[in-house]
């Protein structure tokens, strides 16, 4: 009996005990998250802030010991000298026409092989498939001197079409759609082809809208490598008619002599903020797509 | 659109395919179809004979002198047009760029290549010994500085002219040198300036240096290379090299106590930045830094020679020269070389040198008006163009083996950096440019 009586009592405190630790391990956890994230954050705001900082120092500030965090004086003149020096306004003309290009044909393209991947019938798909993970594995280091042969032979040097065409080839999004596209339930696209809907219905009305999140993301992570792209732009551009910011940036640098810094690093924070702003403009609908997918189901 | 995708058959999805992947298959290999495109490819804009294409990287940031120089160009030969293209930012990018161009098509007619990368390609033939064209064109190689000259010989030709040459060059303090109670000069040895150093590191106290090395991007094989010399080391005797020889280990040894033992010097990541903020008090840099560091510099500061003893060779030339390819036509050639040769001119020379501290190419330069009364306004100036008759052409280890530079720069870097063992350190530099020598050059010597 006594046994019998004891036995709730005994539990009781397991539970509590168990309880007890539970909440200390969230709480833990809770410790441990946010010490990553201020981890993180340190680790990608710090050369930022570091950037934005010596973008307005004054040359004597910038090299001093110990370090300063915050400018004696502000010197937004780095900015008019970064602009004067070299023509920055061209540069970013020649960014902002390349990165439009291609964003736009590599996420069509994207698109539209993944949605041939997975929705039309044809053999020898997964080799296709197979293929395109193959290109995938090849850094495009590789592929620079016989692409420059070719586009050299055309007579394409120094010129949009020389930078866009060879660069528009894309793996990583007909990849990332592809794997986003096989998981949309197959009764749904069942449905909408019994209603009648052909390849392109099904595309635009239903599987497009299920897929926002990835498709943001996708064109946030092109457009980025888009405009920070150097080598092969470098390769191809003679002069500041077609050479995008990265390459202007440079110039900037003094080699074999004296680099300005301030110059230079408000030459860059100007190079980072249209991103910055798509950055924040597209996050937003990426996070309005996750919830509005999970809501639905 | 053409193709109404939305009653698209299966044959005919399958034939767009095809004809996607033949395309694709077409593309892929295309790109081995360049290497006649050099002569075949006129339609290029740049195979226009009366445009010479010049790569350059305008070194110690002297694009608006080039242009003033292409200007020049344009009033004495005006059926030419001179077309500046930007190289990259510095000698390596600027040679990575002329490597992609020689895989087809589109070269320029002149190109900018330093004391390490000239070497490689004239060794691949892809740039052209100049010789016959000098004899060719009535070009008078005399007037030349010789040693800058004899720099571009290989196998009996001259495969540059000397342009954009500067020398390292001892960068110091006047404030700091006067507060330490030292003469003002440069130390006129090593030795000397070992016990120089921990008075100077007294004076500045810490957080500052008596002395900053550049570091492996900054040239330390190069800034180096001098001291190694007054040890009676070297990296190299043709290609024989000398990383285990105990005169060349003796210098290693000295860089590694003055910066682990005596701690009065070590590896700055900007040389030239930090000298003129002051947080050095002296330095090795090239004259390139010259223009950048006087107007920057808030302190009285002195240039002096490399320390080494009377009749030592202590400093070695560096810098780029112009080259001309061997895969344009003999009409470009010429154009090339009489653009080549005006811009290393005496008066054009003097021109350069004066606005970015580079040597004066040309022995008559010296002369030149202008440039005699800028020597004189700038004693700094004349330091560096005197200090060119006790240079030494460098050791083969370091400018004509592929990435030699960066390999000896970095196994420095190691000892001045992580305290490494001289000896272990030099021997497995000197193994890996061996493998270099042995695969890459001895193949190709005749």
């Amino acid at each position: 009996m006594i046994a019998v009586d004891d036995r709730p009592r005994v539990l009781h405190t397991t539970t509590r005990d168990e309880e007890q630790r539970h909440r200390a391990r969230a709480r833990w956890v809770t410790v441990l998250g946010y010490a990553a994230m201020v981890c993180v954050l340190l680790i990608v705001a710090l050369p930022l802030f570091w950037i934005v900082m010596t973008s307005f120092k004054e040359r004597q500030d910038i090299y001093t010991i110990p370090v300063t965090w915050w400018p004696s004086t502000f010197h937004p003149q780095n900015y008019g000298e970064a602009t004067r020096s070299v023509d920055l306004a061209a540069y970013f003309r020649n960014s902002l026409i390349i990165t439009t290009v291609l964003a736009t044909v590599k996420f069509v393209l994207g698109v539209l092989s993944a949605y041939g991947l997975v929705f039309l019938r044809f053999p020898g798909k997964n080799f296709v498939f197979l293929g395109i993970i193959a290109a995938l594995m090849v850094p495009n280091q590789i592929t620079v001197i016989s692409n420059y042969a070719l586009v050299a032979e055309w007579g394409w040097r120094n010129t949009f079409q020389g930078i866009i065409v060879p660069l528009a080839g894309v793996a990583f999004g007909t990849f990332l759609m592809r794997n986003h596209f096989l998981s949309i339930p197959a009764e749904i696209i069942e449905a909408a082809r019994m209603d009648g809907a052909g390849h392109f219905r099904l595309l635009w009305r239903v599987v497009l809208p299920l897929s926002g999140p990835t498709m943001v993301a996708f064109a946030l992570i092109t457009v980025v490598n888009e405009w920070n792209e150097y080598l092969w732009p470098f390769l191809m551009a003679d002069d500041s008619s077609v050479a995008p910011l990265p390459i202007g940036l440079t110039h900037l640098q003094n080699n074999d002599g004296v680099t300005d810094w301030g110059p230079v690093m408000a030459g860059t924070v100007l190079a980072m903020l249209p991103i910055l702003v798509i950055f924040l403009l597209l996050q937003r609908h990426m996070i309005k797509g996750l919830t509005s997918g999970a809501v639905k189901g | 659109m053409g193709i109404d995708i939305r009653n698209m058959d299966r044959r005919g999805f399958l034939g767009l395919a095809g004809i996607a992947a033949a395309g694709a298959a077409l593309t892929a290999c295309a790109g081995t179809g360049g290497d006649a495109g050099s002569a075949a490819g006129s339609s290029s804009a740049s195979e226009d004979a009366s445009t010479v294409t010049f790569w350059s990287n305008h070194p110690g940031r002297s694009i608006d002198v080039e242009k003033e120089l292409i200007r020049r160009f344009g009033e004495v030969r005006p059926d030419l047009t001179v077309q500046l293209v930007d190289g990259g930012k510095n000698y390596e990018e600027v040679a990575q760029k002329f490597n992609a161009a020689l895989s087809g098509g589109a070269l320029p007619d002149v190109v900018v290549l330093s004391d390490v990368w000239w070497f490689n390609y004239a060794m691949a033939g892809a740039i052209t010994p100049l010789d016959e064209l000098f004899t060719a064109h009535g070009v008078d190689t005399g007037d030349y500085v010789d040693s800058l000259l004899a720099d571009y010989l290989h196998d009996g030709g001259h495969y540059a002219l000397p342009y954009a040459r500067s020398t390292p060059l001892f960068y110091y303090n006047k404030d700091v040198w006067t507060a330490a109670g030292l003469p003002d000069r440069g130390p006129e040895s090593w030795q000397e300036f070992d016990e120089w150093g921990p008075r100077i590191q007294e004076v500045v106290g810490s957080g500052h240096l008596a002395h900053g090395w550049g570091n492996a991007a900054d040239y330390l094989g190069w800034t180096f290379e001098g001291p190694i010399w007054t040890f009676g080391g070297a990296y190299s005797d043709r290609w024989d090299l000398k990383f285990t020889d105990a005169k060349t280990i003796e210098a290693g040894q000295f860089l590694r106590d003055m910066i682990h033992t005596k701690k009065y010097a070590a590896v700055s990541n900007d040389i030239a930045n930090d000298f003129s903020a002051g947080l050095l008090a002296s330095t090795i840099a090239s004259t390139g830094d010259l223009s950048g560091i006087t107007t920057n510099a808030s302190f009285d500061f002195g240039t002096a020679f490399l320390p080494a003893a009377e009749g030592v060779p202590g400093c070695p030339t560096g810098g780029a020269g112009l080259a001309i390819p061997s895969g344009i036509s003999d009409e470009r050639k010429a154009n090339a070389l009489a653009f080549v040769e005006f811009v290393t001119n005496a008066d054009n020379t003097a021109h350069f040198s004066q606005n970015t501290g580079y040597m004066p190419v040309r022995k008559s330069a010296v002369d030149n008006p202008d440039m005699k009364a800028f020597l004189d306004a700038n004693p700094n100036a004349r330091t560096a163009v005197d200090q060119l008759a006790r240079t030494r052409s460098q050791d083969y280890a370091r400018v004509f083996v592929p990435g030699g530079d960066q390999v000896i720069g970095t196994g420095l870097e190691k000892v001045a950096l992580q305290n490494a063992d001289v000896e272990t350190t030099f021997a497995d530099v000197q193994s890996r440019l061996q493998q270099i020598i042995d695969r890459q050059i001895t193949p190709n010597l005749k």
